[in-house]
């Protein structure tokens, strides 16, 4: 197959990509379909995201869908990634988020979830810790924050230990590593801005230098990367550009570039690849489409989707978490529309 | 959103549409039906809470085939922990020897599994006697196979920690010098590695406080030769400019701040004599002069202010990736200075 023949002349293959998602939970006679089985719950996510921007939410059976996630929950109040795993803050936050795009968060026992995240703060550091394992990431500082936000109970979490550890994360090029002392990367950053965001502390980014930074990710073949001398990759066209999204400056990069980049990650029989010419996979097709949506992509009718929750805008909406765009710095200028775009 | 912990689908390239034989369905197939034995096996094990030397070995099994199941490595640690083996130190040790090694394998098949590095993190805290200085020398070897390894910085800085942690009264000085210098040697072979930037970054504050003021005049002498270094290899390289950017950050003062910017003035000035439509050498010439002109108002002379406004005309010209920037920058220039 000739590179960049999925770009169908620059269009995006939205049916196919609804067909590549429906049949996803149908692969049962392959060993990826198995061997992917942990993290079932993100792929729902990340599919569902998908379809929201296309306007297809209607692809997936939304009962069953509910009924599945329900069924992931643990007795410590988390969510495993699939029926029977341990819980991580990872898969809470994506059942969570499947739940809130359902429609349906008043069917969990919001008061265990609640707990659980609570309890994964370590009150002396202000860390939050990923599982009872204590792996600590920035990560987790933004799902802690944003998890909870969707139950109106971040205040819950003590929020200046949180933001704390966010900032000694910064480094010298203005961007955010997995923990204090490690190295930017562009969706570290995104985790970090969004949990700053939330928490209305937007005001202790480097704005100008960081936003150099991210504009820096992208390469002449219009795609962008994580890290410097990097390979591009479909997934920081999430990862990069919201982060620019939310800093108010994504037009510091060329975002028809990175639109034609892209589209040309597209496999003619469906989904997104991480490059042209490579493999599909549900995770890059929710990010390239989540990325064609941040860039304004106007062949096709995308939803808008929010920079810091990774759902639609019309859904951030109406779980009334859309208060972060009101307490970006004054000083930034950005004047964001109250009403979302038709 | 379930940032990173990404499925490992990166980089695989769509094959040409080719049915398989017969003989590799059925290979598939068993393969297929293995795996899902396996792990069928694991689960039953957990739910009846067996920590057995057969449990540990089913295990082992399953995660060399599938390094990505947290659940299984959750579980592996319980079974240890579980074992009756584990309440003897010399046991423990022995046990977590094995497991280490049983992890370098592991390694090999993939360096970036999240739950693989925090598992050996479990490891090395629970080992009786933990030889931090093999793990230095595993962290450097990675490094050398992959020098921008995410994973195998961030585990040479977890080892650093434990080494200094470990030290006695005079010596995390010498890991913190010996860390510097390992940036150095890093920088040297490739001047446009980006963690090794950073990591140097989070020691030079040390290295500093650790010095008089000649000692401290030493050291910063010697950053600005190695920036010059590697910004004559590559000046479209990003790495030294932002390091030289941030060096304005630690200065003691603003007069400090103005030396060194005019410093860095001239010295682009020489370097763009050479090339003059290097596109980052341009855009730290602004910046540069933006920054002095902050600092002290007056430095900057209306000659050097058009010469801003018109480099960033010349950037958005020679790189419309970025003209975004450069109109914005241009515009918030315009109504400082009062230019149209």
């Amino acid at each position: 197959m000739a590179e960049g023949s999925g770009s169908g002349h620059g269009e995006l293959l939205v049916d196919k990509h609804v067909e590549f998602i429906k049949a996803l939970d149908k692969k049962q006679d392959e060993l990826e379909y198995w061997m992917t089985e942990h993290l079932r719950i993100s792929g729902i996510y990340w599919g569902m995201v998908a379809l929201g921007l296309l306007g297809r939410d209607d692809a997936l059976e939304r009962e069953a869908v509910v009924s599945y996630v329900l069924g992931c929950q643990n007795a410590d109040g988390g969510f495993g990634g699939h029926t029977g795993h341990d819980s991580h803050l990872l898969y809470t936050m994506s059942a969570v988020q499947i739940l809130v795009m359902c429609d349906a968060l008043d069917k969990v026992d919001a008061e265990k979830v609640i707990a659980y995240v609570v309890g994964l703060q370590n009150r002396e550091t202000g860390v939050v810790s990923g599982d009872e394992w204590g792996e600590e990431d920035t990560r987790f500082a933004f799902i802690s924050v944003a998890t909870l936000s969707f139950f109106g109970a971040q205040a819950r979490l003590d929020i200046p230990g949180v933001v704390d550890y966010v900032m000694q994360s910064m480094n010298y090029d203005g961007g955010f590593g997995s923990g204090p002392g490690g190295e930017s990367h562009a969706a570290q950053v995104y985790t970090c801005l969004a949990c700053l965001a939330i928490a209305g502390r937007l005001d202790l980014v480097n704005r100008d230098r960081l936003s150099a930074w991210l504009a820096e990710r992208q390469l002449p073949s219009g795609g962008l990367n994580g890290r410097p001398q990097k390979l591009e990759d479909v997934c920081y066209s999430w990862w990069a550009l919201s982060s620019l999204h939310i800093l108010g400056r994504p037009h510091w990069i060329h975002l028809p570039r990175l639109t034609a980049f892209i589209l040309s990650a597209q496999d003619p029989s469906g989904g997104i690849a991480d490059r042209p010419g490579n493999i599909a996979d549900v995770y890059h097709t929710c990010f390239g489409i989540a990325g064609l949506s941040l860039a304004g992509f106007d062949r096709y009718p995308l939803a808008e989707i929010d920079p810091v929750y990774c759902m639609p805008r019309a859904v951030v909406e109406r779980a009334g978490l859309r208060g972060w765009a009101a307490h970006v710095p004054a000083a930034w200028g950005i004047e964001r529309d109250a009403a979302p775009r038709q | 959103m379930s940032a990173a912990r990404r499925p490992s689908v990166h980089g695989r390239r769509r094959q040409a549409a080719r049915e398989p034989t017969a003989e590799e369905r059925a290979q598939a197939q068993r393969q297929l039906e293995q795996y899902c034995a396996l792990n069928h096996k694991v689960m039953e094990q957990r739910a009846r809470n067996e920590f057995t030397n057969s449990a540990l070995e089913a295990t082992k099994q399953l995660l060399e085939q599938n390094t990505e199941l947290h659940t299984v490595w959750n579980y592996r640690r319980q079974i240890f922990a579980g074992m009756e083996a584990w309440q003897d130190e010399s046991e423990r040790q022995r046990l977590l020897e094995e497991e280490l090694m049983f992890l370098q394998q592991v390694i090999r098949k993939n360096i970036k599994s999240y739950w693989m590095w925090g598992h050996r993190v479990w490891v090395l805290k629970s080992l009786p006697h933990a030889e931090w200085e093999r793990e230095l020398g595993l962290a450097a070897k990675l490094l050398a196979v992959d020098a921008r390894n995410y994973h195998g910085w961030n585990y040479r800085r977890f080892v650093v920690s434990r080494l200094k942690a470990a030290a006695s009264d005079a010596a995390p000085q010498a890991v913190d010098e010996q860390e510097f210098a390992f940036t150095t040697e890093q920088i040297n072979k490739d001047c446009a590695n980006h963690a090794a930037w950073h990591n140097r970054s989070k020691l030079l504050p040390a290295i500093l406080a650790a010095r008089d003021e000649a000692g401290r005049d030493a050291v910063l002498a010697a950053e600005d030769v190695l920036i010059l270094n590697a910004i004559y290899t590559d000046p479209d390289d990003q790495n030294a400019w932002l390091y030289c950017e941030w060096l304005q950050d630690i200065q003691r003062d603003d007069p400090a701040r103005c030396r060194l910017l005019r410093q860095r003035v001239s010295a682009i000035r020489e370097l763009l004599e050479l090339e003059d439509d290097s596109r980052r050498p341009l855009i730290e010439l602004v910046s540069a002069l933006v920054e002095l002109d902050r600092l002290e108002p007056g430095a900057v002379a209306d000659a050097e202010r058009g010469e801003c406004i018109a480099t960033l005309r010349k950037l958005a010209a020679i790189d419309p990736l970025h003209i975004g920037r450069y109109d914005d920058w241009g515009s918030a220039l315009g109504r400082r200075w009062g230019l149209a």
